[in-house]
């Protein structure tokens, strides 16, 4: 037997860790540059939620789609997007994954199976129900996940979309990230359920909650509900019951929360540092690994944000390029 | 139970249902709120049917207090008394498992509660356990993966424990001494398992389920009974132990494959799974059992709950008359027995008088 405890091999551990910094360190250095004011447009703010993307992307292929959101940032980045081509759209810039003309809610690579970030509420949902749907007729083995909030899970796409999945059983997985708020409305208030998953249970759609701050969690249920979905068991619902360190977007004076939550949340329910502590005391990761991560990482935005910044802006001849798909 | 203070009963009711891997992994379901709520009123109904005229519940925020004062106004609304009068505890809501445990200690601390009606599942039955001392309970299952509650209509469950929590039935008969399995990490505090305690050889807690039959390695059981879903069905299979019998069964585990005997056994709704068993004895009262396995982690009634490394010391001990139940089927036969919910239209062609007029407008 190995001293590992865990399901993953120490590769794919300081894989995680690498992952989840990177987002951290991409939103906590965007935080910084958006008040600056030479980023276009809104960003939202992925810190807190890093181990619901990594846990889940960890299982994922090229082949596997994703359909995000508006705080897309975090799949992004667990789904294999390039960094500097990232940020590089979120200042509009040519450098940029879709040349500077989609922004921070627009970020999409095809070709790691990342079809969009989005600002449209809920509009995941029924773009994912496609790609499953073609994934089926392949027959290549692919999933689709979309994920939503849970403001956006209240979308009557949503639940036309679960519906649509179960009836069509396609290999399609609905991620609730529950952060507590959609904006400034809290959760309680406004999903007449007392849970995501009684809802899908609504459509005969198995569901599962996890702690979406502890990784090992977020990692073991997403493997069961992929492998299920990739087997053709069909579609399952996950929710991750995690925290949003920052505002809703950038600018946001969060009156809506608790004295001290922001705090309390980064105390007690940071997902890295209770990733960091639990493979640390096991042993298998040294803290002398996950500092030469952070530096690499730290290194890594320093590059992405500097070279974006340097990157030239589209110009008029760009304007009608990269707009329209024929077919 | 002094005759001036008319006995009350105290209700725990989790709003939260367990939404684990079991779903996806097993077919398991659970109670929704609006569900529970509904219980909540038949269990409500039927112990003012017995005479409970007040009943203390736990607050929670999930939705079944608004659901169940909802349904008692409108069937007061309608004429129709047949609900007690409810009380909340006054205590803070926090949404997690110390509001169970910190109403079960308040209602044992009160003094004046004859019963604790409990809804939920294994987890909400452990929690309860913990702080409720000797006030006995009556457990309710919400959910398909419980192994303690016993699966009744809760209306059924409501009546014994008005019957009992009145004095209508012997104490000696009405509740029933159960086992308890205590699990110490480091001879830390203990913690508690109603019915089986597993060893695996994750060392994570993940998604808590148990599913995986090649990481079971032991398995240390209260009760065995052949027709429980859970890791103590691998036991029951083998060897039943009843609820009330002395002592549990150890059993020794390993995977499927390289196993001298395998039992198919359904350890989650819906998952008939071969497990391997390599040998199993019986698990008297206060014997210390230290698991051969050097790390993995303690799975308390099928959830990993703790994780131990080799420098850890565990320790498993059973221990019987833990604490108390209300014997719903012994209630009930009795009351048949001895016509306690029995009232006769004419009583001059009946010459006996029934032993309690229960029924409404008695
Ligand atoms: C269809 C639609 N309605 C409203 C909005 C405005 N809007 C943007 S984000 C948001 C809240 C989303 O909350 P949630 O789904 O919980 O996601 P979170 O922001 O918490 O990640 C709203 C209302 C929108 N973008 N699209
Ligand atoms: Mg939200």
């Amino acid at each position: 037997m190995t001293n590992n405890p865990f399901p993953l091999s120490r590769d794919e551990l300081l894989t995680a860790y690498r992952t989840m910094r990177t987002i951290r360190d991409f939103e906590e250095r965007l935080h910084v540059e958006f008040a600056k004011g030479d980023i276009p447009g809104f960003v939202h703010l992925y810190a807190g939620e890093e181990a619901c993307a990594t846990g889940i992307m960890m299982h994922l292929t090229d082949i596997d789609r994703i359909a995000s959101t508006h705080r897309g940032h975090g799949h992004c980045i667990a789904k294999g997007v390039d960094v500097h081509e990232m940020m590089g759209e979120i200042y509009g810039k040519v450098t940029g994954c879709c040349r500077g003309k989609g922004g921070s809610m627009h970020i999409a690579d095809l070709s790691k199976g990342m079809m969009g970030a989005n600002g449209i509420l809920g509009a995941g949902a029924p773009l994912i129900c496609g790609a499953g749907l073609a994934a089926k007729f392949r027959g290549d083995g692919g999933v689709g996940l979309t994920f939503f909030g849970d403001g956006a899970a209240n979308q009557g796409t949503v639940l036309e979309s679960m519906n649509l999945a179960a009836i069509w059983n396609l290999p399609v997985i609905f991620v609730v990230e529950n952060n507590g708020y959609a904006e400034s409305t809290s959760v309680e208030y406004a999903t007449a359920v007392d849970s995501y998953v009684d809802r899908a249970a609504g459509f005969g759609l198995p569901g599962v909650t996890v702690d979406g701050t502890d990784f090992f969690a977020v990692y073991e249920a997403a493997g069961e509900i992929i492998k299920r979905a990739r087997e053709g068991g069909g579609p399952a619902l996950l929710e991750c019951k995690t925290v949003r360190f920052f505002g809703h977007f950038e600018g946001d004076a969060q009156t809506y929360k608790a004295k001290g939550e922001n705090d309390h949340n980064r105390a007690h329910r940071d997902c890295l540092k209770l990733f960091g502590a639990r493979v640390t005391a096991a042993g298998v990761v040294s803290e002398a690994d996950l500092a030469l991560i952070d530096r690499e990482v730290a290194a890594l935005i320093d590059d992405a944000v500097e070279t974006a910044k340097g990157a030239p802006l589209p110009g008029a001849r760009d304007l009608t390029t990269d707009v329209y798909v024929a077919y | 139970m002094t005759s001036s203070t008319p006995p009350k009963v105290g209700i725990i009711a989790n709003p939260i249902s367990a939404r684990d891997i079991r779903r996806v992994v097993a077919s398991a379901n659970s109670v929704q709120v609006a569900d529970r709520a509904n219980i909540v009123l038949r269990a409500l109904a039927a112990l003012a049917a017995c005479g409970i005229e007040e009943v203390v519940m736990m607050p929670e925020r999930g939705g079944i207090a608004t659901h169940v004062l909802r349904g008692m106004e409108r069937s007061n609304a309608q004429g129709e008394a047949r609900f007690p009068r409810l009380t909340h505890l006054a205590m803070p809501v926090t949404g997690t498992v110390d509001d169970t445990r910190r109403a079960a200690r308040m209602m044992r601390e009160a003094g004046d509660i004859a019963a604790i009606i409990v809804l939920g599942g294994d987890g909400t039955h452990r929690a309860v356990v913990a702080e409720c001392g000797q006030v006995p309970i009556a457990g309710i299952s919400t959910g398909t993966n419980n192994a303690f509650p016993e699966h009744r209509e809760p209306t059924i469950t409501g009546l014994a424990t008005g019957l009992a929590a009145m004095g209508q039935v012997p104490a000696a008969l009405a509740f029933a001494a159960n086992k308890l399995i205590e699990v110490r990490i480091d001879g830390g505090p203990p913690d508690i398992a109603l019915v089986d305690v597993a060893l695996v050889t994750d060392r994570f807690v993940g998604a808590r389920a148990l599913w995986r039959a090649e990481t079971f390695r032991e398995l240390y059981v209260a009760f065995a009974d052949p027709e429980v879903i859970g890791m103590a069905a691998i036991a029951g299979l083998i060897e039943p132990v009843t609820r009330r019998e002395p002592g549990g069964l150890a059993l020794t585990l390993a995977p499927a494959a390289t196993a001298p005997m395998v039992v198919h056994a359904p350890i989650a709704p819906g998952l008939v799974t071969p497990v391997g068993v390599e040998s199993w004895r019986r698990m008297p009262s206060g014997t210390v059992f230290s698991p051969d396995i050097a790390a993995g982690s303690v799975a308390l009634d099928g959830e990993r709950e703790l994780f131990f490394d080799g420098h850890q010391e565990v320790t498993i001990t059973l221990q019987d008359a833990a604490f108390r139940t209300v014997d719903v089927a012994a209630v009930m036969a009795f009351a048949a027995r001895e016509k306690l919910l029995l009232r006769h239209a004419a009583p001059t062609t009946h010459p006996a008088p029934p032993r309690a007029a229960l029924l409404a407008g008695a």
